[in-house]
């Protein structure tokens, strides 16, 4: 149902989400074309191409406006893109993630897994071995100013990032960090956070949820971790995104339930 | 009447200094800021006359209204314009004396829209003699009048039944909508009918009448069950929706009614007089003014009759109601104190950061999904879950928003959130659909 006054200008819509999230993007993909030099063009064409390819498909099949989403999620998915993958892995896993991880639901905000997620997870699962080449400090750094602005505009969730960050320094405490520990504080673990974990549409949807759903992320990641010493923090993060994202939904009934309780608490007492 | 139980942390109860009554006291954190202008302030201009009025179907959701004129006749103030189909008791009456103009009906002949071209000033007299110790008496004498249909219900937003008695009866003297005018200042020179409207709302429930005001002076005198409470904050603090959820939360059981701070003075003014009060102190403001204004004018005036002295602007958008949950209609609607005039060059209104004005430049996007930001619990001060209650009025799922408790809601309590979602959907839209069906399942 459309809006009724259209007079008024609303603060956000699709676009304005698509082209923000954009924005937070450019540093670090500007950083990893400056570190990766003409590698990463082939691949930055290739999902630039799907992320086009996909929705016009679906939005053709179902009569609907096309929408620009994919965009952030062929640049996230190449940003991370674990070193030397062969060009047509990269273009299966990521229409794999495209489709089966946004569109089959019906675009973006009705799924449950953040489509880089899903392709990430598929590439890592059918190709393992791949020589991770993991970005530098830099693009770290690139990220966190990008996720700076995320937060800043509303776009992240403070709640999702402080619970993150203290479920991985409590654990990190408890169980003091081995050798694979350094690859944590990489670039694959800010953009991850970003990018992935701190997705509205795969993160929790109420307030408690955030923190719960910021917590888990944190707790998977220092777990996977530890489990897997060696296989690279981008598969921790991705496979900790990947987790985190299918219990959102479990703790947001939680946490609605426990509202729906205390509501009907006030209605017999008050 | 067991003591008022205070039912979220955030209420602070303090002494009145001079009568030691308690008042009950909430301060919000949560809301929204918007930055619009000014708003009026200062001199009320005297009586504005307007060419014509109207009568507008949509502010009665779920009536079916029986027309008792037609095109043509010469109608008075106070007189019957149409009732109720189900509860003919329920009379909806004419705001000025004039001549019908036009009747618009919409699908299925539902009355969309009456306007009256006024002319004369003659008036209907009623006799609130049998209405001064009489319950029934006066329930009589505001459905007569009309006054009837300043009451709404929560849950569902109706006209009230005649015979009903409502849990609580809340009055909001205070209006925290951008460019609102200031209640206190609406109120001064008419208090003791204020108080007289009041103590007659007390007749019409067995439960409290809460005067929900700002903090500050008090607007009426408590006693008994009249009580008082205050309300900080940002918008929404200023609306109905918000007071009721903290101090009596609806449900299918429990049913409140809310009524205006002027509907109540003007209940006031007909137990004192007899005479119906056909106008409202309305704030005129906007980009599309030259200056904001206080003026006097008929309930259902023309909008564009109202601001022809007030701009310079060929074509401003007029909307009868502030700028979140305003509507762009002819005639001001039932419930709204305010027009909202956007100028037609306005770009960025309410006034946005940087970021906002500079992505201007982007096309606007299709109503998409629900995207669940941070911020719609920030400008949502009920203990209610917005982004799940906007999911499930989005697909319609009317079980789960009756859960999520969308029953203590109406459409102006979601317009922050229509604003902020990237979506783009009309949450009060929705929601308004979703009670709708809810009050059939009730009825069958």
């Amino acid at each position: 149902m459309t809006r009724q006054n259209e007079y008024l200008p609303a603060l956000w819509d699709a676009h304005r989400v698509t082209a923000t999230t954009c924005a937070a993007l450019l540093a670090p993909l500007a950083l990893a074309i400056h570190e990766r030099g003409a590698g990463i063009m082939a691949p930055l064409v290739l999902a630039l191409g799907l992320a086009v390819f996909w929705p016009l498909v679906f939005a053709r099949m179902r009569g609907r406006a096309m929408g620009w989403d994919s965009i952030v999620t062929a640049l996230v998915f190449v940003l991370l893109l674990p070193g030397p993958v062969a060009l047509w892995q990269q273009g299966l896993a990521l229409s794999f993630g495209l489709v089966l991880g946004g569109l089959i639901f019906g675009g973006h905000g009705r799924g449950f897994l953040n489509p880089a997620v899903a392709g990430l997870a598929f590439l890592l699962f059918s190709f393992p071995g791949a020589a991770i080449e993991v970005p530098g400090p830099s693009v770290a750094i690139a990220a966190g100013v990008g996720g700076a602005l995320l937060l800043g505009l509303g776009l992240l969730s403070w709640r999702v990032v402080l619970g993150f960050g203290i479920a991985i320094a409590g654990l990190m405490a408890v169980f003091p960090a081995s050798e694979g520990w350094v690859a944590l504080q990489s670039a694959s673990l800010v953009l991850g956070l970003v990018f992935l974990i701190g997705d509205p549409v795969a993160a929790a949807c109420t307030n408690v949820g955030r923190w719960l759903y910021g917590g888990l992320a944190g707790t998977l990641v220092v777990m996977l971790g530890h489990a897997g010493d060696g296989v690279g923090a981008l598969t921790t993060v991705v496979f900790a995104a990947f987790l985190a994202s299918i219990f959102a939904p479990l703790i947001d009934q939680l946490v609605i339930t426990l509202n729906v309780q205390r509501r009907a608490r006030r209605q017999r007492n008050g | 009447m067991p003591p008022q139980r205070t039912p979220l942390k955030m209420a602070l109860t303090r002494r009145d200094l001079q009568t030691g009554r308690v008042i009950v006291q909430f301060s919000f954190r949560k809301g929204l800021v918007l930055d619009m202008g000014a708003a009026p302030k200062g001199d009320l201009i005297a009586p504005l006359s307007v060419g014509t009025v109207g009568f507008l179907g949509q502010d009665y959701p779920g009536v079916t209204f029986d027309l008792r004129v037609a095109e043509g006749d010469l109608v008075r103030m106070g007189q019957t314009l149409c009732v109720d189909r189900h509860r003919p008791d329920i009379r909806f009456v004419a705001p000025a004396t004039g001549r019908i103009s036009r009747i618009t009906l919409g699908a299925r002949r539902r009355l969309e829209a009456l306007e009256i071209a006024v002319e004369g000033d003659a008036e209907h007299h009623l006799d609130p003699a049998h209405a001064q110790g009489d319950d029934a008496g006066l329930r009589q004498l505001l459905l007569e009048s009309g006054a009837w249909a300043g009451f709404r219900t929560r849950p569902f937003g109706h006209v009230p039944d005649p015979g009903h008695r409502p849990a609580s009866i809340f009055v909001t003297a205070t209006d925290t909508n951008p460019l609102a005018a200031d209640p206190v200042a609406v109120l001064a020179p008419q208090m003791a009918l204020f108080q007289r409207g009041a103590e007659a709302l007390l007749r019409l429930t067995d439960g409290p009448v809460f005067i929900c005001q700002q903090p500050g002076p008090p607007l009426a005198e408590a006693q008994g069950r009249l009580r008082l409470a205050h309300f900080a904050g940002p918008h929404p603090s200023g609306q109905a929706g918000s007071h009721i959820h903290r101090l009596m939360p609806v449900s299918r059981q429990r049913s409140v009614w809310q009524i205006g701070y002027q509907e109540v003075v003007a209940i006031g003014h007909l137990l004192e007089t007899g005479r119906i009060m056909g106008t409202r102190v309305l704030s005129l403001a906007g980009s599309g003014l030259i200056g904001p204004a206080l003026v006097k004018a008929p309930l259902g005036a023309c909008l564009a009759d109202l601001v022809k002295n007030q701009t310079q602007d060929p074509a401003p958008v007029l909307l009868s109601g502030p700028i979140l949950s305003g509507h762009a209609t002819a005639y001001l609607r039932r419930h709204d104190l305010q027009v909202t005039a956007v100028a037609s060059t306005a770009r960025s209104y309410p006034a946005r950061p940087f970021w906002h004005r500079l992505m201007d430049v982007l096309p606007a996007a299709p109503i998409g999904a629900t995207l669940p930001l941070e911020a719609f619990e920030r400008a949502f001060p009920f203990d209610l879950l917005p982004a799940p209650l906007m999911r499930a009025l989005a697909v319609g799922d009317v079980e789960t928003a009756e859960r999520l408790g969308c029953l203590e809601l109406l459409e102006e309590d979601l317009a922050p959130l229509s604003w902020l979602c990237p979506s783009g959907s009309d949450y009060g839209a929705l929601l308004r659909r979703a009670l709708n069906r809810l009050a059939e399942e009730r009825v069958e």
